[in-house]
C-alpha cells in the first residue's frame, strides 16, 4: 500500500498481521458511514430509527482510533515536528530520537497501567494498586460489571458474560465491559508496536517516530494518481 | 506557574520529535500524577470518550472520506476544467482558475491539505506547461488551499464547535461569506499582480466550453447542494451530512464519472472510456468491495487515526486543565488585568498564530478555545466571531513553518524543498493576514449570515 | 482555589450555573462548604460537563476521581430497573407526590438499591414536570402520530413515544435546538426550566402543557469515599446537603412558574388541556406502565399511585 511509506511486513505472520489491521480500519470507517446513512434514510423516509445506531458508530469510531493508533506507529504515519532533529548530525539525531522513543515508551506504559485500572472493575477483574507504576492488585477493587451501555441489545452469544461475571444476573443491554475492552488491547498494542520502534532506531533500521516530510505522504499520494 | 511547566513540557517534547499526540497525552499525564489525586483510569476513560463522548467530532472521519472518495473518484480534475472555462481567459487565468477550483473543492471538503492535494497536484504541473514559474504556482495555491477549512464544511470549524459547545450549522453558516471574501481577495491580488508582471492568460473559448464542463463537474458540486441544503433544509444533523456526503461521493465515483471501481477504464484501452453499467450490473455489489474502495476507505481510516490521536489527546490535556480550574485562573487574571475585547482578541491572534508554528490545528483547537472561549464571553464577544477568528488563524498556522502541513503536502505536490514553498508561499500570506484584521475587527463579516438565516446566537453561560 | 491542607471535594455536572436549578443548587451547597468547613473541606464545581457528562461521572466517582454528581434520574436505569418508575408517564401528579413518593419507605429503598454498587444517593433534586412541545399543535395524542422526537436514552421514554405512534430519535443535546429548528426532529418532552434555557420555544409551534413526567437528578457519592471520612465531616456534609436540598427544591415551582411566564413573554406559545384532552393522553400513554411492571415491580407502582392519590 503507497501510503503505508518504507513499511514492508518482513514475515508471512507480519504480513497477515498488516492486512488484518488494515482492513479492520476500512471495515470499521465503512461501517460507521453505513449505519449513520441507514439512519437517515429510515427517519427520512420511513419515519423510524436503529436506536442502537448513534452508539453502535461511537463505539466504533473509538476503536478504529484505538487500533488505529498502534498501527500508526508501525508505519510511521504520526505527526510530529521534525524541523530541530532535522538540523542535527546523524549520531546527535539517533540520541534524540532515542529520547524520544523513551519518552513515548512512558506514555504507552503509563496508559497501558490507566486502561488496566478503568476496564478491569467492568471485567469484575481487580485495579493494579500505585500510582505511576502497578505494585499490586487492589482487593477491595469495586465492580462494575453490572454497567450496561444504553442502547445496543446484548446478543446471545455474549449471555457467558452473565455468568462469568455478572453474578448470574441478566444483561438487558450490551455491558459497557465489551466496547471498553479495546482499550487495554490498543494500549498493550502501542506498547508493543513503541518497542520495536525503539529496538529498530537503535539498530539504526529507523530514524524516527514520527512521519518525514521530505518523503511525506502527499508524493506517495501524487504518484498514486499518475500511476492510475 | 505550573501551567508554564506543562507547555514547556509540551514544547520540549515536541522539538525532541515526540509525536504531538504522544507529547500532548504524556504532559498531561506527568502533570495529573504529580498535582492532583486523579488517577490515571481517567486518561484512559478521556482517551476512550475523546471518540466516544464526542458525536460532533463524529463528522471529521466522514468528511475525509466524502473528499477521499472525490479526489480519487475525479470530481477534483472536472472542477478544475471548469474553472479554467470560467476564469483562464484573464491575466493570470490560470492561477486564479486555480484559486477558484480551490475554493469549489473546499466547499466539499472539509480540509486544508486535502485541498492542495486535489487540485494543486493537477493545477501546478499544468501551470507549469503553460509557462508559469513553479514558485509562483506553488505559493498561491498553498494559501488558496487553506480556504478548505475556512469554506464549509470544515473540520477544523466542526472540532471548535465540539470543544465549545457552539452548533456546527452556525459555524458552518459563519465561514461563508468571510471564505468568499479570502478567495475574492487572493484572486484579486493575482489579477493585478498579472497585469504588472505581464502572465500569460488562456483563451475565452465561449459559454458553451463553460455549460459543458460545469456539467461534468455538476456531479461532484451538487454535494455543495446536499450538504448545505440538507443541513439547513432540516434533512440530516451535520455530522449526518457528512456521512451522506461520503455516501454520495462513492456513488458518483464508482458509478458516474467510474474514474474508480468496477466500472474504470481499462488500462490497456486507449481512449479510457469506463464501462457502463448495463455492461457489468454485478458492479452494483462489487463496488463496495472493490479494492479502490477498500483502499479509500483505508487511507481515510488512517488520516482520522493521525488526527484523532491528536485530538484525543488534546482532550485529555483539556480535561488536566479544567480538572486544575486553570481556564479560570487564567480568565481571572486577564480580566484583572483590565483587558478590553480589543487587546484580548490581539492576544488570541498572537496566541494562535505562535501556538500554531508547533501545532497542528485541530489539536491547538482543542487547547485554546476552552481557555479564552470564557473569557470571550465574559466580554460581550460572538462565540461564533471567535470562532472564525481562530479558523483564520489556524489557515495562517498552516503555512508558515515549522508545522504547516499545507506546506507539507505543498512540497510532496510540487516536489520543492519545504523552505522554498516558505518563500514562494510567504507573499500571498500577506493577503491572509490582512483578511485576518478585517475578520477580527468587522463581526458581522462572520455573523451578519448565521444571524440572518438562524436568528440570534443563544449563550447560557 | 483551596487551601493547603484542606480536603478536596469534586463535585461534576452538567448544566450552567446561573440558570439552571441543578447548577444553582449546587454552587449554593459548594459556597456553604467552603464557608462553613473552611480549613477542613473545599469544595470544586465543574459545571456545563467540563469535567464528565452524566454518563461518564459515576464511573468516574466509583473510580475515585470525583466525590459528588447529581445525574438525571434516567442514568441510573443501567444500575437498578426500579428507578424507570420515575420514567413512566403520567405516574406523578406534581412535584409534590413525588417529594412524597421519594420520601416513602419504597422511595428510599430505591435509592439504596444502589449501595450493594457502591452508588450512595443522597438527595433528590428538581426540575420540574415535562412538557411535550413540536413544529405543530398537540392537543390529542393522534397529533403527535408520525412525528419524530428527540428523547433522552431510556428505553421507557422510547416506549412512549412509540405508545403515541411517534418515533424516538437519538440525539445528542447540544444538537437538539439546531434540530428542531430545521425539522430533522419534530418535537422533544422537557421541563419549563430547560425549554426556556434551551430556547426551544422558538423554534416549536407550541408547548403543550401535559405535566406527563418528571425531570429529576440524584445528588450521589461513592460509598467508599463517604464511609471513609470522618464522621463530624460526614455530618457536617450531610447536614449542609440537606439544607441546600430544601431551600432549593422549595423554589423549583417558583422558577418553573418563572421559566413559563418568560416564555410567554418571549411570545412563545403554550396549550393547557382540558380535562377530556388530558384524559386522552394519559389513556395513550399509560399502557407503557404494562412493559415495564415486572422490571420496576408492581408493588412499587402501587405503593407510588398510593401516595399519588393523596395530592
Ligand atoms: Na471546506
Ligand atoms: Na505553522
Amino acid at each position: 500500500m503507497s501510503a503505508s511509506g518504507a513499511y514492508e511486513p518482513r514475515t508471512a505472520l507480519g504480513r497477515f498481521v498488516h492486512s488484518f489491521e488494515e482492513t479492520a480500519i476500512a471495515v470499521m470507517l465503512g461501517l460507521m458511514t453505513l449505519i449513520t446513512f441507514v439512519n437517515v434514510v429510515l427517519r427520512y423516509g420511513f419515519n423510524s430509527s436503529l436506536i442502537w445506531g448513534l452508539e453502535v458508530v461511537l463505539i466504533l469510531f473509538a476503536w478504529l482510533v484505538l487500533l488505529g493508533m498502534s498501527y500508526a506507529v508501525k508505519v510511521s504515519a504520526h505527526l510530529g515536528v521534525d524541523a530541530v532533529t532535522a538540523l542535527l548530525p546523524p549520531d546527535a539525531r539517533r540520541a534524540v530520537a532515542l529520547l524520544a522513543a523513551v519518552a513515548c515508551l512512558a506514555y504507552a506504559g503509563l496508559l497501558l497501567k490507566g486502561a488496566w485500572d478503568y476496564w478491569a472493575p467492568f471485567a469484575a477483574l481487580p485495579e493494579t494498586t500505585g500510582r505511576w507504576f502497578p505494585t499490586g492488585l487492589n482487593e477491595n477493587t469495586r465492580i462494575r460489571s453490572f454497567f450496561e451501555t444504553d442502547q445496543v441489545p446484548m446478543p446471545g452469544f455474549l449471555r457467558f458474560l452473565e455468568d462469568a461475571i455478572n453474578e448470574g444476573d441478566r444483561y438487558s443491554k450490551l455491558p459497557r465491559v465489551v466496547p471498553y475492552t479495546m482499550l487495554p488491547i490498543a494500549a498493550a498494542l502501542l506498547l508493543y508496536r513503541l518497542v520495536e520502534a525503539t529496538i529498530d532506531i537503535w539498530n539504526g533500521r529507523r530514524n524516527s517516530l514520527i512521519v518525514s516530510h521530505e518523503v511525506g505522504d502527499a508524493l506517495d499520494e501524487l504518484a498514486r494518481q499518475d500511476g492510475r | 506557574m505550573e501551567v508554564v511547566v506543562l507547555f514547556l513540557m509540551v514544547i520540549g517534547f515536541l522539538v525532541i520529535g515526540v509525536p504531538i499526540a504522544i507529547a500532548l497525552g504524556l504532559s498531561s499525564m506527568v502533570f495529573l500524577l504529580v498535582l492532583s489525586n486523579t488517577s490515571l483510569g481517567a486518561i484512559a476513560q478521556s482517551l476512550y470518550q475523546g471518540m466516544a463522548g464526542h458525536y460532533t467530532l463524529l463528522a471529521i472521519p466522514f468528511f475525509i472520506l466524502a473528499s477521499s472518495f472525490m479526489s480519487t473518484g475525479g470530481v477534483a480534475r472536472r472542477i478544475i476544467d471548469f474553472s479554467i472555462a470560467c476564469v483562464g481567459h484573464f491575466p493570470g487565468g490560470l492561477a486564479i482558475a486555480g484559486v477558484f477550483a480551490c475554493m469549489m473543492f473546499a466547499a466539499l471538503s472539509g480540509s486544508s491539505p486535502a485541498t492542495v492535494v486535489a487540485i494543486g497536484s493537477i493545477v501546478i504541473a499544468g501551470m507549469q506547461k503553460v509557462g508559469y514559474r513553479k514558485e509562483f504556482a506553488a505559493g498561491v495555491i498553498c494559501n488558496a488551499g487553506t480556504l478548505g477549512i475556512l469554506i464549509p464544511p470544515s473540520i477544523v470549524m466542526v472540532v471548535y464547535a465540539a470543544a465549545t459547545d457552539v452548533s456546527v450549522g452556525r459555524m458552518f453558516l459563519a465561514g461563508v461569506i468571510p471564505g468568499l471574501l479570502a478567495g475574492g481577495m487572493l484572486m484579486t491580488a493575482i489579477y493585478i499582480y498579472a497585469r504588472v508582471k505581464d502572465l500569460p492568460r488562456g483563451e475565452w473559448k465561449g459559454f458553451g466550453e463553460v455549460l459543458e464542463t460545469g456539467a461534468k463537474a455538476g456531479w461532484g458540486l451538487f454535494l455543495i447542494v446536499i450538504i448545505l441544503g440538507g443541513i439547513y433544509g432540516g434533512i440530516f444533523t451535520p455530522t449526518e451530512a457528512a456521512a451522506v456526503a461520503a455516501v454520495y461521493a462513492f456513488l458518483v465515483a464508482n458509478f458516474i464519472y467510474r474514474d474508480m471501481g468496477p466500472l474504470k477504464a481499462h488500462e490497456d484501452d486507449p481512449t479510457r472510456t469506463p464501462l457502463p453499467l448495463y455492461r457489468k450490473p454485478y458492479a452494483l455489489v462489487t463496488a463496495f468491495f472493490h479494492d479502490d474502495t477498500r483502499r479509500t476507505l483505508f487511507e481515510s481510516g488512517k488520516l482520522t487515526v493521525t488526527l484523532m490521536f491528536i485530538i484525543a489527546n488534546a482532550l485529555i490535556l483539556k480535561h488536566v486543565l479544567t480538572d486544575e480550574q486553570i481556564p479560570q485562573q487564567i480568565a481571572a487574571a486577564m480580566l484583572d488585568a483590565g483587558f478590553g475585547p480589543v487587546m484580548f482578541l490581539v492576544m488570541v491572534n498572537v496566541i494562535l498564530l505562535i501556538g500554531g508554528q508547533f501545532m497542528e490545528p485541530s489539536g491547538l483547537i482543542v487547547i485554546v478555545a476552552p481557555l479564552v472561549f470564557p473569557i470571550a464571553i465574559e466580554l460581550g464577544i460572538d462565540p461564533i466571531h471567535l470562532g472564525i477568528i481562530m479558523v483564520v488563524n489556524m489557515e495562517i498556522g498552516m503555512i508558515t513553518p515549522p508545522v504547516g502541513l499545507n506546506l507539507f503536502v505543498t512540497s510532496g505536490v510540487a516536489g520543492m524543498s519545504l523552505m522554498g514553498v516558505v518563500r514562494a508561499a510567504l507573499p500571498w500570506m500577506g493577503v491572509l493576514f490582512v483578511f485576518l484584521i478585517m475578520v477580527t475587527y468587522i463581526p458581522a463579516l462572520s455573523t451578519w449570515l448565521p444571524t440572518t438565516m438562524m436568528g440570534p446566537e443563544i449563550i447560557i453561560r | 482555589a483551596c487551601d493547603p491542607g484542606e480536603m478536596i471535594i469534586k463535585f461534576s455536572h452538567v448544566t450552567n450555573s446561573d440558570n439552571h436549578p441543578k447548577g444553582i443548587a449546587a454552587n449554593l451547597f459548594a459556597q456553604r462548604v467552603n464557608d462553613e468547613m473552611n480549613g477542613t473541606a473545599c469544595m470544586e464545581v465543574y459545571p456545563n460537563s467540563t469535567l464528565y457528562t452524566d454518563e461518564q461521572v459515576i464511573e468516574a466517582m466509583l473510580r475515585g476521581d470525583v466525590q459528588f454528581g447529581a445525574p438525571s434520574l434516567s442514568l441510573f436505569e443501567s444500575i437498578t430497573k426500579q428507578f424507570r418508575i420515575f420514567d413512566l408517564p403520567f405516574m406523578f401528579k406534581n412535584l409534590e407526590a413525588v417529594d412524597a413518593f421519594q420520601a416513602s419507605e419504597v422511595g428510599t429503598q430505591i435509592k439504596e438499591g444502589m449501595v450493594r454498587r457502591g452508588v450512595l444517593g443522597l438527595e433528590f433534586w428538581h426540575n420540574g414536570m415535562k412538557q411535550i412541545s413540536a413544529n405543530k399543535p398537540l392537543l390529542m395524542p393522534e397529533d403527535a402520530s408520525g412525528l419524530k422526537f428527540r428523547v433522552q436514552p431510556s428505553d421507557v421514554l422510547v416506549a412512549q413515544m412509540e405508545a403515541l405512534n411517534a418515533s424516538a430519535q437519538p440525539m445528542a443535546f447540544a444538537e437538539v435546538y439546531g434540530a428542531l429548528q430545521t425539522g430533522v426532529v419534530d418535537g422533544q418532552e422537557n421541563s419549563w426550566a430547560n425549554i426556556y434555557g434551551q430556547k426551544f420555544f422558538e423554534v416549536q409551534d407550541g408547548i403543550t402543557e401535559t405535566n406527563h413526567g418528571i425531570i429529576d437528578y440524584l445528588v450521589i457519592t461513592s460509598v467508599d469515599w463517604w464511609e471513609g471520612l470522618d464522621a463530624p465531616v460526614r455530618d457536617q456534609l450531610r447536614t449542609i446537603l440537606a439544607e441546600v436540598t430544601d431551600a432549593r427544591n422549595a423554589e423549583v415551582a417558583a422558577v418553573d412558574a418563572n421559566a413559563r411566564q418568560l416564555i410567554l413573554d418571549a411570545g412563545g406559545t403554550i396549550r393547557e388541556l382540558t380535562d377530556e384532552q388530558r384524559a386522552a393522553w394519559v389513556a395513550a400513554m399509560k399502557p407503557v406502565w404494562t412493559q415495564f411492571e415486572e422490571e420496576v415491580g408492581a408493588e412499587n407502582i402501587a405503593a407510588a399511585q398510593a401516595i399519588n392519590e393523596q395530592f
